[in-house]
């Protein structure tokens, strides 16, 4: 119990009170875990993180954050939320949405600026982050000026710098090359090793084995499916094809044309 | 595509180009000049009392000795001339039109006959008074927006925002302000992509009631994202620690140059306000 982070029971949740966004969510995340949400567009994994992060909260059903219960209340306390927001860090799923700062150097220092920490500390934070992170000659640009790569790295940065317990991220590999994805998921590895709870969603099946040792399905009706270890659930054709989550691809090889399901995980099954 | 001789197309893309030049442009502040090499701070306080000193003055020689240092600032912050002669002066003429053009004449001005204009029957009389008050009025004024257009230039519009902290401005004001700088060039992409997305959509010709049409239907589609954006910036903030109160980093360093610069500045800020006085003696 006492390596229990998240337990959620039974919890229900809706935009404006008529579009449900989750339904009857039941989930238990412990301390160090690398956790996947996986599911289609619109199947409320955002929403699920958001409520992690304690900014929604739920309509029916219970959420206990580090053994406290969480609802809007609470984060009335300013001991309570401060210390909260020091342990949870959300990589938003559209950068520009936390990019709000004139300058990189303000967008990165913003968190733990409000969150009290001292200025010598966070400067020594902000190195390590642009060595790690290699946005050195970012850090006076403003951010509208960014790629979606470089403004990805900087959101990243954002949240690292707080050092939370646990880090959550919203499809944080969307719509990035190759090379900046591989980099972004070596850096959650590395972060999970040395003790970080990372919770990421994604549509990015390929990079499921690698961010998780558990993960969780969901479907277009905003419940969890399955859940499991990797393995498992992405093996499991039928359930991915369900959930919108592979599809029916057709090509052509000199003169046959191929039919079967298309997952991006084959092309790198035999590596 | 919208026709290319389209008002309200070609309104919106002057628009976004003259803001994207003029405001996100920060290429005159990257220079390494005179100007450029102070610091914010001291430099947002001493611009402040060229411009009081530019409202106070009135001698219009000593005021056309402080419009002369301006563009020696300008000249030593290796700023182009022609380009800063070219946007202080375009505010000039809205303002003569109001104010200046009709100080110029005897029914708001009376005094000693200068010029009689015959218009149609009508004559009109400039005087004395009103021609030289005429001239005063606009000699302050394009002083005044020329130090204030050189600051802005001189300045990456973001270190300007937190130098307005030393005016104690508050910084919930300025951390909006910042804000609202950020988010301008994002909306201004989304306009930009949408009227992409229209040309290479709605076909060669479209009639303009329609187009019309379509820019109601962006401004409220621009309307609805603004919002939205707005909530979840908000929620980004809470997310990162934000609790009503911002905090922010100071991260100035002032120099010896910065408190030579300020020196001089004080030193010529007396000795034109005792030139001034002694002139109405």
């Amino acid at each position: 119990m006492a390596n229990t982070i998240f337990e959620l029971k039974d919890v229900h949740f809706s935009y404006l009170g008529k579009y449900p966004a989750l339904r009857g969510i039941d989930i238990k995340i412990e301390k160090g875990q690398k956790i996947a949400v996986i599911g289609a567009n619109g199947s409320g994994k955002s929403t699920l993180l958001h409520m992690l992060d304690g900014l929604i909260f739920p309509e029916r059903g219970s959420i206990t954050a580090f053994g406290s219960a969480l609802n809007e209340d609470i984060f009335n306390d300013k001991v309570f939320s401060k210390d909260f927001r020091k342990k949870v860090g959300l990589v938003f799923q559209n950068p520009d949405v936390q990019l709000f700062c004139p300058t990189v150097k303000d967008d990165i220092i913003f968190g733990p600026l409000q969150l009290g920490i001292e200025e010598q500390e966070i400067e020594k934070r902000l190195e390590r982050l642009l060595a790690i992170l290699n946005i050195k000659d970012l850090v006076n640009r403003p951010p509208h000026q960014l790629s979606i790569g470089e403004k990805r790295k900087v959101a990243i940065a954002s949240t690292l710098i707080i050092e939370p317990e646990v880090l959550i991220l919203d499809e944080p590999t969307a719509g990035l090359d190759p090379l900046t994805t591989r980099h972004i998921i070596d850096l959650l590895i590395e972060e999970n090793i040395s003790g970080r709870t990372i919770i990421t969603s994604t549509h990015d099946l390929h990079i499921v084995e690698e961010i998780s040792d558990t993960v969780y399905v969901f479907s277009h009706n905003k419940q969890i499916v399955k859940s499991g270890e990797p393995d498992s659930i992405l093996k499991d054709a039928a359930l991915l094809q369900a959930n919108n989550l592979v599809h029916i691809h057709s090509h052509r090889h000199k003169d046959k044309i191929h039919i079967h399901s298309h997952i991006h995980l084959d092309h790198h099954a035999e590596g | 595509m919208l026709k290319n001789n389209n008002f309200i197309e070609r309104s919106i893309m002057g628009a976004l180009s003259f803001l994207k030049e003029s405001v996100f442009a920060d290429e005159y502040a990257l220079r390494k000049g005179l100007l450029q090499s102070l610091d914010p701070r001291i430099k947002a306080a001493t611009f402040l009392l060229f411009i009081i000193q530019a409202i106070l003055i009135k001698d219009i020689l000593i005021l056309l000795c402080l419009y002369a240092l301006c563009l020696s600032l300008a000249c030593l912050s290796k700023i182009n001339l022609g380009f800063f002669l070219k946007r202080t002066w375009i505010f000039i003429p809205l303002f003569s039109l109001f104010i200046a053009i009709p100080a110029l004449f005897s029914v708001f001005t009376p005094g000693e006959t200068l010029a009689v204009i015959d218009l149609l029957g009508f004559k009109l009389i400039i005087t004395r008074q009103g021609f030289f008050g005429a001239l005063l009025f606009v000699t302050r004024v394009i002083t005044s927006v020329s130090f204030a257009v050189l600051l802005s230039i001189t300045t990456k519009h973001f270190e300007l925002l937190k130098a307005l902290r030393i005016f104690k401005v508050p910084q919930i004001f300025v951390m909006i302000l910042g804000m609202c700088y950020r988010y301008i060039y994002l909306f201004m992409e989304i306009i930009e992509n949408t009227y992409t997305a229209i040309k290479s959509r709605v076909g060669l010709e479209v009639h303009y009631k329609r187009g019309q049409r379509i820019v109601a239907l962006n401004i409220a589609f621009l309307w609805y994202r603004s919002y939205r954006l707005n909530e979840e910036v908000y929620n980004a903030m809470l997310s990162r620690g934000y609790d009503g109160e911002p905090v922010i980093l100071h991260d100035f360093k002032t120099s010896a140059k910065d408190w030579l610069w300020l020196f001089f500045v004080i030193i010529l800020f007396m000795g034109l306000t005792y030139l001034g006085a002694k002139a109405r003696v």
